[in-house]
């Protein structure tokens, strides 16, 4: 346990995490409106949600039950949120099923 | 104002709240003082890059090692701030504040709901950044100080993510109605997930991007939106 290391590795830490999320704000900083820049803005969300869906997917084993409560539970949000899109309700629905499925 | 953005980041709080308490939890029995999650929390603010540090902690590694695992780690937000570039108004703390607070689950919200009408933007994302990063370090600080104490059973509880995450690509599709970007998002996580799986996000992301763009240049269609 030594303080002064933990100190200058949150520093370090904080420094590259915030160097990661400055850079197209500067680099780009007046020239908002290329239509290069606004097609990429556009599709970006669209790419990057179904990228982070694929991730947090990925990690699952699907040949334990897990597999099996992480479809019924993403069946559930889903459902609910086609039937209702309300996203809170949808992403607690989705939620209390996992986790009542884990839990017992 | 402030009811609406705790409203619309409450999928966050539980996002949040137990990620942060495992964090919390973890961090404690490296055996520094518990207020260091909350510092951590505050500075770092970078959900996978506190966790690895645990790991980085206890194994003393050197410093560029981990200034450049960080930076790789965090890489992909370097394309989040292209699809919001005009949102953060003019330069200043508040901007650079919203450009540090800038999260995947933070991101996510932002570039898919739509600011409820009246209601000045960035000022609402402020609050909303604010926020998710209160909820953050609640949940390193309650993990940390408490965390075996604590009798809330939260196991499970990570599932809010992936359900977030969920919800706001339906709305994705419900609002850019065309296949196009899915597909691609698709065919670059497959390369990604066979090429390094552990590390896909910041492969993915720069290849959708990367097809997007040669798309564009390419195809007459694509070249004429904007």
């Amino acid at each position: 346990m030594n303080i002064e290391y933990l100190i200058i590795v949150i520093a370090i830490m904080a420094i590259a995490t915030f160097a990661t999320r400055l850079p197209p704000f500067v680099l780009f900083s007046g020239r908002e409106q290329h239509p290069l820049l606004r097609f990429i803005a556009k599709y970006t969300p669209p790419m990057v949600m179904t990228i982070l869906v694929i991730y947090m997917l990925k990690g699952v084993n699907y040949l334990a039950m897990e597999g099996l409560f992480t479809f019924i539970a993403l069946s559930a949000t889903i459902a609910t949120h086609l039937w209702k899109r309300n996203a809170l309700l949808s992403i607690c629905v989705g939620t209390a099923t996992f986790m009542a499925a884990v839990q017992w | 104002m402030i009811r609406a953005a705790l409203k619309t980041t409450l999928p966050i709080f539980f996002g949040y709240l137990p990620l942060g308490i495992a964090f919390g939890m973890l961090f404690q029995e490296l055996g520094y003082p518990w207020y260091f999650a909350t510092i951590m929390g505050i500075c770092i603010y970078a959900g996978a890059a506190q966790f690895m540090a645990i790991g980085l902690l206890a194994a003393s590694a050197g410093y560029v090692e981990i200034a450049i695992a960080t930076f790789f780690l965090n890489s992909r937000h370097l394309f989040y701030g292209l699809a919001l570039l005009n949102n953060f108004g003019t330069w200043g703390l508040r901007k650079l504040y919203l450009i540090f607070g800038l999260t995947d689950e933070v991101f996510s919200l932002m570039s898919t709901i739509d600011v409820p009408s009246g209601l000045e933007k960035s000022k609402f994302y402020f609050f909303m950044t604010l926020f998710s990063q209160s909820y953050w370090v609640l949940g390193c600080t309650l993990g940390a100080w408490a965390g075996t104490k604590l009798a809330v059973n939260t196991q499970g509880m990570e599932f809010a993510a992936t359900a977030l995450f969920t919800v706001l690509l339906i709305e994705q599709w419900l609002k850019v109605k065309k296949p196009l970007p899915f597909v691609v998002a698709i065919i670059a996580s497959g390369i990604a997930l066979f090429l390094f799986a552990e590390h896909m996000l910041i492969l993915a992301i720069s290849l959708s991007v990367i097809f997007m763009i040669v798309l564009r240049l390419t195809n007459k269609n694509l070249q004429d939106e904007y």
